[in-house]
């Protein structure tokens, strides 16, 4: 019987906090507008007229594009460490962080998007030679 | 705010001249504001700049997770057995899709919704992030037009062909956009007597002209004005309207030649006019017939040939028809009624001898 008010109390709070928290989405602005998730929800056959669970989606993708983000910073942010213990001279130049396909692919492929862009495109007889050789 | 700038110029830069290559896609539209929207969430992670490859890349799997997340909750709002999703369907659809990452809470089962792990993750990101609204307001698209309808029975006043059809269905089409109706020639054509009426017209345009011509000729030889237009008064105040001087009125000069053009004369290349046109002058002096008032014709004997640089303007023709016809007796008038039959070089001949001849007489009474 304990276990069980406990589960409820707990329940309640849950409803609580949850009912408080579509509230509060109300008030919170989403960086992904609300036309752009209505125009993609209804092209995928999602049906709400309730404005607070189209905010909760672009909220809920929010999210994961700064997850995903972040996580490409820290793979930016290594690299530039590892690069900057060999040579001082260029820590002014790696200060930039910018956002690459080599780092995006990493930290999508945890969340399991495979992301492969090509390494080189052999357009020219002297793609891949040393630069040496090529001036021939 | 300058950060935002440096960042969507380099975004831009790179975009450019991708963005110019292709046609317009429906999608474009929304695309292109979800670039946007990403860039801003990877500025407010700490990113200063973007490569155009990674942030579409980016972008493409944004849209492809809010799609797939919609997918998902309408899934399971009909697997529920309802058409509109509810805040359930959903906290499912991001559970479903968070589940390669993982959540606390992903591994219980029968637990209920409400305290998802995955809710309250999100409920803690909205607390601790900042906001960032979108940088621009965005209308509200895809634009959906009206489209034409075709009016109903009712709408055309018209009953229905038979009693099986509603009167509120789109009306059918008039019977004459499909039925056949034979096409009447009004106009009958005869290409015999079309041609024969045709060479009949030009032979009376002939004789109107050859008429009108000895006409003009008549009053020339007459003495009257040149111009049938002008009056006497006229022609006395302005020396240009004056009837033209006759050949031995006033007393004029040996044209003598210059040393320079004798010289030419007697170059190889250059023959003189009177020997060039020789046969043409034969021809013409043989060649019409039916020559009116027995006007005779008279070439200059004893001028010495002039060497003159002659245009091949086809004008020449129309000037040295007032100017013959204003010469008493100088020239046939049925002359140009008969360019049919002459040879085309013939008559170039014949008008570059009247402007030999006509020259020296204008040059002497200027």
């Amino acid at each position: 019987m304990n276990h069980n008010q406990q589960s409820n109390d707990g329940k309640h709070d849950d409803d609580s906090a949850l009912s408080d928290f579509l509230a509060s989405l109300m008030d919170y602005t989403p960086t992904i507008p609300d036309e752009l998730v209505e125009h993609y929800l209804a092209k995928s056959g999602f049906q709400c007229p309730d404005v607070r669970l189209i905010r909760l989606v672009a909220v809920a993708t929010q999210k994961f594009v700064a997850d995903v983000a972040s996580d490409s910073l820290q793979h930016c942010k290594a690299r530039q460490a590892a690069v900057v213990k060999d040579k001082r001279d260029k820590q002014q130049k790696d200060k930039r962080l910018i956002l690459t396909m080599d780092d995006l692919s990493k930290s999508l492929r945890e969340y399991g998007v495979n992301v492969k862009q090509q390494e080189y495109f052999a357009d020219s007889p002297s793609t891949g030679m040393d630069p040496a050789s090529r001036d021939e | 705010m300058s950060g935002v700038e440096s960042t969507r110029d380099t975004r831009k830069g790179e975009d450019g001249p991708s963005t110019s290559l292709g046609r317009p896609k429906a999608d474009d539209f929304g695309r292109w504001v979800s670039k946007i929207a990403v860039a801003q969430i990877c500025e407010s992670v700490g990113y200063q700049g973007f490569k155009g490859s990674a942030l579409e890349a980016l972008a493409d799997i944004s849209i492809r997770y809010l799609c797939d997340l919609g997918k998902n909750a309408s899934f399971h709002a009909n697997l529920a057995g309802r058409t509109e999703c509810n805040l359930f369907d959903i906290t499912r659809a991001i559970e479903d899709l968070g589940d390669s990452h993982g959540f606390p809470g992903a591994s219980e089962i029968g637990n209920c919704l409400v305290g998802s792990g995955i809710v309250k993750e999100i409920v803690q990101f909205v607390d601790t992030k900042e906001e960032i609204p979108f940088a621009q307001p965005v209308p509200k698209f895809p634009i959906v037009r009206n489209g034409k309808l075709i009016p109903s029975f009712e709408h055309m006043n018209e009953a229905p062909p038979g009693k099986h059809i509603p009167s509120w269905l789109p009306a059918f089409p008039d019977p004459h956009t499909y039925n056949h109706t034979p096409i009447w020639n009004e106009r009958a054509s005869d290409p015999c007597a079309d041609k024969i009426e045709q060479a009949r017209q030009q032979r009376k345009a002939e004789r109107a002209l050859l008429r009108l011509q000895q006409r003009l000729v008549r009053n020339g030889s007459t003495g009257t004005s040149a111009s049938l237009v002008l009056d006497a008064t006229e022609a006395g105040s302005n020396p240009f309207l004056a009837a033209p001087l006759q050949q031995g009125e006033k007393e004029v000069s040996e044209v003598v030649l210059p040393a320079k053009l004798s010289n030419e004369v007697s170059k190889g290349d250059h023959i003189s006019l009177l020997d060039a046109f020789a046969p043409a002058i034969d021809a013409m002096k043989t060649g019409p017939s039916d020559r009116l008032d027995g006007e005779k014709t008279f070439l200059p004997e004893k001028r010495p040939s002039v060497q003159f640089k002659f245009k091949t303007g086809k004008k020449i023709l129309g000037e040295s028809l007032d100017l013959s016809l204003q010469r008493k007796g100088e020239r046939s008038s049925t002359f140009f009624l008969r360019d049919d039959e002459r040879d085309d070089k013939k008559k170039r001949a014949e008008f570059i001898l009247r402007q030999t001849t006509e020259y020296p007489m204008e040059l002497n009474q200027s």
